[in-house]
């Protein structure tokens, strides 16, 4: 069974009531974590005073791992990554947050008004992204590493960590059955 | 008994000249396709060398996949930020 599938040129995504919500969850707490405050519109306002207004003397380097995985040094030097950090961060945490919000909106809608089903004209780019980086804040979070898989096989069921494994897992998943769907 | 170390050759105008690169690092989270994907997508490689720079970076554990100014290092490291890869920028180090 796929979820993705191309029509005619147009993407869909078919998902169960219970698949919408984990994902609208696992998007809800990633946008939390990322920060609602958005700057990143003034900071590209076209007014000059607005933009000088909104640019920070500085942008600390996160301290959670996740976000440190998602908003990363460019710069082994701590001084350049400092300093790129504050030019580029508000745009790559806004780009983050609009493919969240974005795919939050379409699984809302699933969820409100058809209790699961299917999306129409989904974009793929967006949805390819936000699920990578939902897997990437559940990988930070579970300290995934290449041997997590046969862990996580061997896990017996009623082990807590199972379920949220069994999610990172389906997230890859569905992230590969997109991409299958791409070509 | 140490032999004498060749010198290098070093010159400024070869230190001033040696390009930024784009260095993508391996982690054990982004699915090979994804990689592949990202690197057809934003650099324009044909399928095959987007493919034999993933498996590069997937067992040397990183991967050179541009080269340039400054500036254009900085552009293809946040774009790949912005797709979940882990990229730095560096001077070539290659001599």
């Amino acid at each position: 069974m796929s979820n993705f599938e191309k029509i005619n040129g147009a993407f869909t995504l078919d998902l169960t009531l219970d698949e919408a919500q984990i994902l609208i969850n696992l998007a809800e707490q990633l946008l939390e974590l990322l920060g609602e405050g958005d700057f990143f519109h003034h900071y590209y306002s076209s007014d000059p005073l607005a933009q000088l207004l909104a640019m920070p003397a500085e942008i600390v380097t996160p301290e959670d791992p996740v976000l440190l995985r998602l908003l990363p040094n460019a710069y082994a030097d701590p001084e350049a990554a400092s300093d790129f950090r504050r030019y580029t961060e508000p745009q790559l945490r806004g780009s983050k947050q609009r493919n969240l919000r974005l795919i939050r909106e379409e699984l809302t809608i699933l969820v409100d008004e058809n209790h699961g089903g299917v999306i129409e004209n989904i974009d793929p780019d967006i949805w390819l992204k936000a699920l990578n980086d939902l897997r990437i804040a559940l990988s930070v979070r579970l300290e995934i590493t290449e041997e997590s898989f046969e862990k996580f096989e061997m896990m017996p069921d009623d082990e807590p960590a199972k379920s949220v494994h069994a999610v990172y897992y389906w997230l890859g998943w569905l992230q590969e059955n997109l991409l299958e769907s791409l070509t | 008994m140490a032999k004498i170390l060749e010198s290098p050759e070093l010159s400024i105008d070869q230190l001033i000249d040696r390009p930024w690169v784009t260095i993508v690092w391996d982690d054990p989270v982004n699915l090979m396709n994804y990689v592949t994907h990202v690197f057809i997508k934003l650099f324009g490689f044909s399928k095959e060398r987007a493919h034999e720079l993933m498996m590069q970076v997937h067992t040397e554990g990183r991967a050179v996949v541009s080269s340039g100014t400054r500036e254009e290092m900085e552009r293809d490291v946040q774009r790949l930020h912005e797709h979940g890869l882990w990229a730095t920028l560096q001077r070539d180090d290659k001599i």
